[in-house]
């Protein structure tokens, strides 16, 4: 039997298993759990190459299942977050209800996902995509809450992104009466203008909605933040990848190759800047921890897609290797989340402080995701974002840079109100009970967060597979000319070595480490937050010095007029016009029987005045 | 020269080099604002007696790890900017990393100490260090969008993003940049008066409101490491503008001239200002700065 359709079959028959098995107590069904994620994931590093394909028919329709160099970058991402992300789940789903169903997604999401990568023909693609929308709409709604607003929202929007793709499928299928992503790449150029666009567009807005694209992004903040944290790590860090992943077969293999091609590319560049900004302004007014994340992927996504939509060798390769490190520090930032949510009860920022000495292996975890997350070196972030100005700049693009500028400045805001909020600032006594989370939470962050400073020293690692895939898509080899293991360059030959730079910032760091801690910290002592200078008075235990509310609002104060339009509200009121609409056919349909037969009598009425008297018959 | 000493060593003397002009420009700026206040002022070498003492120190209390290693933070930024910053053209000797990181580089490596040190000021619970850091930010986001335009427009006109070889074209052609690219100069020179925070833009200290910000609960070692990555971290961002707008300097008295008249202005457009709240600093950054911003574009876009 092949590796590929044996992977599936775990997965499939692990998720039914360990869904049978929730009955039982204890820790079988967490190994079962941790089993059907572990070991088709090992398989798939193991046993698979990129280029072996498995194919059968069903139903009439010829499938073909195998891993490209492209699918396989995001493949890493996927397999690497999923299996993270579930050592974490077990532990922090433990003494949760419903933990039988909540693996059962899990794993059904992981499948789906490797499954979308997997797929060489659209109709497994679909099914896949599907599977995959239905196992994280039950996630959303897997806590109960908000289910009207929130998970009809989430549904409404991968119903639209479903049925444009499925559209878009049948119009291929009838064009070139093949299913096969192939046939569709190689016949696209052949296609009549129409077409050309129309496809694109359909498969784009299909993409866009799970990549939280403008104006399609309403669903994310909350689906992101009400789904469990366990699965909101994977639904943003690996989930939005696959709309990313989409998007660059479209944008590659069938935008370039007609002539229009550069004009649709700026548009998408664009929307992807304007995603960006606004995702940052909204995620730094939240005062929710999982709703700020949700906002902030939504605006490190928007780097992605501006990566992708400019689609030159250092911009494609800035977009997927963003790809990868946002997997890996969003990711662990919504574990942290999680974490905090679990020990204290609640991811307020304005209600939590001073975490820092009660949790400081999640603060480690933390700092090292939001400096990758802020592109401050050395850690992987900042490769990404620099190939991804210098791709900007080399290309002429005046604008876009500016706005990408401003959007990942204005990050530095939410931040370090993450940071500030849950770890730092007074410490409160209603938060002296809190300890470190469970060491089957903390190690998962642990690895994803030391990861990212590995990538930014060695971002090499990473950029090879990127670039083989790159290859696979019509680029040039840029290795040795844009990329070495530790050294980036953009187009004109300017260049960032990594290697001499951390070396010196980690010497500089251990000389005044030594310098400050040297007749000092041994002696010292510590003091408490409420220990402090405030003119000459010391704080009460009991005075109140915490500063969380209106965070940033000078800032606000000044980018008010940026933020008074909102997409949603436009939704919001289509929705109302619809529902009104839905309402008035109601009273034609009223379900009563006389009614109709009314109609019939009146339409006949109708058919006989307008008759013409001077017909033949 | 080609040994790693030899580049250990030119980098510690470009550090006290650094360390020492920035002290001195900091003493001065402070006995011309007293003449100008018409009072008599501190003499200039005041800040090397209020370095030495503070050195001298032993600290009591500490507030936790992150504020014990906060300075440390601050000192990585200052060090590596002023060693990716050319200092002397066509030198050998304090080349340092000129030639591992570029313009995009330096300009985020400057913020990963004020982060770091930040989180250092967040960890003492003082409300005013947070608070100051706050506006620091959102003083960021202000002066950082008509700064990146004046570099992006230099970037785009000249085909480079390395600033040995911005350097390079100004020997070349003859003509500073400063004269070549006007309007990316005004906006550079715009941006800086909120980089330097001097008064109307010292919204971050805000000394008699918010008590120091940022750097009270520092004192002694940390608050000497502070002030000695300040007086370094000043040194980088005087010679990175003369670098880029006034042609560089192949000697040290070249230098000194160039970066003191570039410091003047900040400084003496602090005296005659009252201080901004931070929604006005942020506006204005956004205004005139902008303007002068997109027309350095325009000008890069059309030559």
């Amino acid at each position: 039997m092949s590796t590929i359709i044996l992977i599936f079959i775990i997965f499939l028959g692990g998720a039914i298993l360990t869904f049978l098995a929730s009955a039982l107590k204890g820790i079988l069904k967490e190994v079962l759990f941790l089993a059907s994620v572990f070991v088709p994931v090992v398989l798939f590093f193991t046993n698979i190459s990129i280029g072996q394909t498995f194919s059968f028919q069903a139903a009439g329709f010829a499938f073909q299942w195998g891993i490209t160099p492209l699918s396989y970058v995001f493949a890493l991402i996927v397999a690497g977050l999923g299996l993270m992300a579930a050592i974490y789940a077990v532990s922090a789903m433990r003494n949760k209800e419903n933990t039988g169903f909540f693996y059962f997604n899990y794993i059904l999401t992981i499948m789906s996902m490797l499954g979308i990568l997997f797929s060489r023909d659209l109709v497994s693609f679909f099914i896949f995509w599907e599977i995959m929308t239905w196992s994280s709409y039950l996630m959303v709604v897997y806590q109960g809450k908000d289910v009207q607003t929130v998970g009809i929202k989430y549904f409404i929007f991968s119903a639209v992104g479903a049925y444009a793709m499925l559209m878009a499928i049948v119009v291929v299928y009838s064009l070139t009466g093949s299913m096969m992503i192939d046939s569709l790449v190689q016949s696209f150029p052949g296609f009549s203008f129409d077409m050309q666009l129309l496809i694109p567009i359909l498969l784009l807005i299909g993409f866009g909605v799970k990549s939280a694209m403008m104006p399609l992004h309403v669903w994310a903040p909350g689906a992101y933040s009400h789904a469990p944290m366990a699965y909101s790590s994977i639904f943003s860090g690996a989930l939005s990848k696959m709309g990313i992943y989409g998007m660059v077969i479209v944008m590659v293999s069938l935008i370039s190759h007609i002539p229009e091609g550069h004009w649709f590319r700026e548009v998408i560049a664009w929307l992807g800047g304007i995603t960006a900004v606004m995702g940052t302004l909204w995620a730094i007014k939240q005062d929710d921890a999982k709703k700020l994340l949700a906002y902030s992927s939504i605006g490190q996504l928007g780097y992605i897609i501006v990566g992708v939509g400019i689609g030159t060798p250092l911009a494609m390769m800035s977009g997927l290797f963003l790809a990868v490190m946002h997997a890996l520090f969003k990711g662990t930032l919504f574990m942290v989340v999680g974490a905090i949510e679990r020990q204290t009860g609640t991811s307020n920022l304005t209600e939590v402080t001073g975490l820092i000495r009660k949790m400081p292996w999640t603060f480690l975890a933390s700092l090292f995701s939001i400096i990758a997350l802020a592109g401050i070196p050395p850690l992987g972030g900042f490769i990404g974002k620099w190939m991804l100005y210098e791709s900007l700049i080399v290309s002429d693009h005046y604008l876009l840079v500016i706005v990408i500028f401003f959007s990942s400045t204005a990050a530095f805001l939410y931040c370090y109100k993450f940071l500030f909020g849950f770890f730092l600032g007074q410490e409160e006594t209603e938060w002296s009970h809190v300890k470190e989370a469970p060491a089957m939470m903390v190690v998962p962050m642990l690895i994803l967060a030391v990861s990212t400073f590995v990538l930014g020293v060695f971002p090499g690692l990473i950029l090879n597979p990127i670039n083989e895939a790159m290859q696979t898509l019509g680029y040039a080899n840029t290795q040795g000319h844009l990329w070495e293991m530790s050294v980036i360059f953009n187009e004109w030959g300017n260049q960032v070595a990594m290697q001499p730079i951390v070396y010196t910032i980690i010497g500089i760091f251990l000389f005044f480490l030594t310098f400050l801690t040297i007749k000092g910290y041994k002696e010292t002592r510590y003091v408490t937050t409420k220990d402090i200078s405030s003119s000459g008075e010391v704080p009460k235990e009991h005075e109140n010095l915490t500063f969380s509310m209106n965070f940033m609002q000078p800032f606000f104060r000044a980018v008010e007029p940026l933020m008074r339009r909102q997409i949603d509200k436009y939704y919001n009121g289509f929705a109302n016009g619809m529902e009104a609409l839905f309402d008035f056919t109601r009273r034609i349909y009223t379900g009563n029987g006389q009614t109709y037969a009314m109609y019939v009598v009146i339409f006949v009425v109708l058919l006989l005045l307008l008759k013409t008297p001077f017909s033949d018959n | 020269m080609e040994s790693i000493w030899y580049k250990i060593l030119g980098a510690i003397i470009t550090v006290i080099v650094a360390f020492i002009v920035g002290l001195t420009y900091m003493g001065l700026s402070r006995k011309i604002t007293a003449r100008i206040q018409n009072r008599k002022g501190p003499p200039f070498y005041q800040n090397f007696i209020d370095a030495l003492k503070l050195a001298s120190k032993t600290s009591a209390i500490h507030h936790g790890f992150m504020q014990h290693v906060g300075p440390a933070f601050m000192m990585i930024t200052s060090i590596m900017s002023v060693l990716v910053v050319p200092i002397l053209t066509g030198d050998q000797w304090f080349s340092n990393l000129n030639f591992k990181g570029d313009l995009i580089f330096l300009l985020y490596i400057m913020v990963f100490g004020p982060l770091g040190m930040a989180l250092g000021a967040g960890q003492t619970g003082n409300p005013n260090s947070a608070i100051g850091v706050t506006r620091g930010l959102s003083q960021m986001v202000g002066f950082e969008i008509p700064w990146v335009m004046a570099l992006v427009a230099l970037m785009m006109q000249y085909k480079t993003t390395s600033i040995v070889d911005l350097i390079n074209i100004q020997q070349e052609q003859g003509v500073w940049l400063m004269f070549s690219s006007p309007f990316a100069f005004i906006a550079a020179v715009l941006a800086m008066l909120g980089m330097f925070r001097y008064s109307p833009f010292d919204i971050v200290g805000a000394p008699t409101e918010l008590a120091s910000g940022p750097v009270s609960e520092n004192g002694g070692k940390y608050l000497f490491t502070l002030m000695s990555s300040n007086s370094i971290f000043a040194f980088a961002k005087l010679t990175l503008y003369v670098d880029l707008f006034l042609g560089g300097a192949s000697n040290i008295v070249e230098l000194l001239i160039k970066t003191f008249a570039i410091y003047l202005i900040p400084m003496l457009y602090g005296t005659v200002s009252p201080r901004y709240r931070t929604e006005q600093a942020i506006k204005y950054f956004w205004g005139w700065p902008l303007f002068f911003g997109f027309l350095a574009l325009l000008y890069a876009a059309i030559f």
